[in-house]
């Protein structure tokens, strides 16, 4: 089933970019576009140039570095402070105002505050993007936790499920499909921050490359650069997407078979 | 891809974020709970401020005395307007361009399996690499903000618009073939209503792109605006005036939201009424 899928490829879909490219190509080759715009094959060149000459692919590695380590605390952050929050009322009362405060804040306007306490390294955009991807988790592990099943967590205290095991065993299983909803909007805010930081006041990465590279006005590797972002994107939403449906394999939305 | 289209729909619509925190019952015991966290949290600051004396943190009055001195006066108008008509008009661009072109390709199913790829890639490209681009081209104008913005928030309307398109029930299509609706009055009388919830969704999540573009493009490039007046603020060490900055994004982030998600409950009330009772 599922590798017939795969074989089934979007013939039309593909042709339609391959055409853009080519059309983008001619137009840029035949001088009808600003020197600002170089034909594609001169960037899919500087692409591979960079991804081998180590240029372009060691700044995948501190972009990923970052981003992993950010999106890892928040998540661990977020759900335990989600879960505390769902389960506990005294604990949602006493964090609810300070969650609708601090929840708009949008997270590059924590960049130049980030600066200022951590400097230009790795730990100021891990803050940053630590604190974007927390509120989507914080938030969907609270709806999570609230969706629990009362009979489940009766049926566990029978069996002398209390406390800390309770949370353990109970709340965060049945929680999870909220979790992961979270989780996959947080990754795509994080990789949103992660380069953004970068952009603005990176010392390595992806972002700080595209803006060395424009300020170099070295054009081919800064939209190469660009371009492996999107491509960077879409693994990742895959990679996530898939990740998702095997956390979470039971419910509706993963079990919708390929139509 | 082995993954249906189908399945992607139905994740691209539990991936929007939520509007707030889940309600719960209020008490007067959690109230009083929940504002006192909010004052001891902001009397720790000022006390542990007024000791510490650190540069890098000013007393919450003084933050506030800062704030309205600012923002109660001429920086409101040279600082926030620009930003804010930058990011409107950059916004209702990408919301007419991506409602307009989402319903006609969720519409045409041959039209989706066009752009599926191309929509696919710009969804997952993060929007402010873009930024540099419209340096390049445009420079530092108002016109590059206008456009980076729409560019950016145009995805998500774009792609949740051809969704719910695409995802109109077979009844409410056949019932209009049954009255003779011909294919524009089918769109317009049917489609369009029926997709409605996903449109105000993905014009939720571009509501935010276009926020957070609007700061980033002022930080990169810009000789004002509100994002280009917090990050000055902190490269020249005013460091009150950054606070107060970061304090006006968030209540001008807060607004935009509720007036959003103000606007869509009076639009579509009848739209969540209904598919309530029916379901």
């Amino acid at each position: 089933m599922a590798r017939q899928k795969l074989l089934r490829v979007n013939v039309p879909g593909i042709a339609f970019v391959i055409g853009c490219i080519v059309v983008f190509e001619i137009t840029a080759r035949l001088g009808w576009l600003t020197s600002y715009v170089p034909p594609p094959s001169i960037i899919f060149v500087a692409l591979g140039q960079g991804l081998i000459n180590g240029e372009i692919s060691s700044q995948i590695g501190a972009t990923l570095h970052a981003y992993f380590i950010g999106l890892a605390l928040a998540t661990c952050l977020a759900v335990t402070l989600g879960i505390l929050m769902g389960t506990y009322q005294p604990v949602q009362d006493a964090f609810k105002m300070v969650v609708e405060f601090m929840r708009p804040v949008p997270s590059v306007a924590m960049i130049p505050l980030a600066i200022l306490f951590l400097g230009l390294g790795v730990q100021m955009r891990v803050a940053v993007i630590t604190y974007a991807a927390f509120w989507p988790l914080l938030i969907s592990t609270l709806y999570g936790v609230r969706g629990i099943d009362p009979q489940a967590l009766d049926v566990a205290r029978n069996f002398g499920i209390t406390g800390a095991e309770a949370l353990w065993r109970v709340t965060l299983p049945s929680a999870l499909t909220g979790i992961m909803t979270g989780f996959r909007v947080s990754a795509t805010i994080a990789l949103v921050v992660t380069v953004t930081t970068e952009l603005i006041a990176g010392n390595s990465g992806i972002g700080f490359y595209i803006s060395q590279m424009e300020q170099a006005n070295r054009l081919p590797p800064m939209y190469a650069a660009i371009i492996l972002t999107g491509i960077l994107g879409f693994l990742l939403n895959a990679m996530f997407f898939q990740l998702d449906r095997r956390i979470v394999f039971w419910t509706p939305a993963a079990q919708d078979k390929p139509a | 891809m082995s993954i249906s289209t189908r399945a992607m729909a139905a994740q691209r619509q539990a991936d929007l974020p939520a509007a707030s925190i889940p309600q719960s019952q209020r008490t007067v015991k959690g109230t009083v709970l929940s504002i006192a966290t909010v004052v001891i949290a902001l009397l720790a600051w000022e006390v542990i401020a007024r000791l510490k004396h650190s540069v890098y943190v000013p007393s919450v009055t003084q933050i506030a005395i800062t704030f309205w001195h600012e923002w109660f006066s001429a920086t409101f108008r040279d600082q926030a307007v620009p930003s804010l008509y930058r990011m409107f008009f950059g916004y209702i661009i990408a919301a007419v361009c991506g409602v307009t072109v989402g319903v006609i390709v969720g519409y045409y199913r041959f039209m989706f399996r066009l752009l599926d790829p191309v929509l696919q890639y710009w969804r997952a490209t993060p929007a402010t690499a873009i930024i540099p681009v419209g340096i390049l081209l445009i420079g530092i104008g108002d016109e590059m903000k206008i456009l980076v913005i729409a560019f950016g928030a145009v995805w998500p309307i774009l792609i949740n618009s051809a969704d719910g398109a695409r995802l109109v029930p077979r009844e409410r299509l056949e019932t209009a073939r049954v009255f003779g609706l011909t294919s524009f009055e089918t769109l317009r009388r049917v489609v369009v209503p029926s997709a409605m919830p996903q449109i105000a969704a993905g014009m939720r999540t571009g509501l935010a792109i276009a926020f957070i573009l609007i700061v980033v493009s002022e930080m990169i490039g810009s000789t004002n605006g509100i994002g280009y007046y917090v990050l000055q603020a902190q490269r020249t060490f005013a460091i009150p005036e950054m606070y107060g900055g970061v304090i006006l994004l968030a209540i001008l982030g807060f607004t935009l939201n509720t007036v959003f998600v103000f606007v869509e409950s009076k639009v579509l009330g009848w739209h969540y009424g209904q598919s309530a009772r029916t379901r």
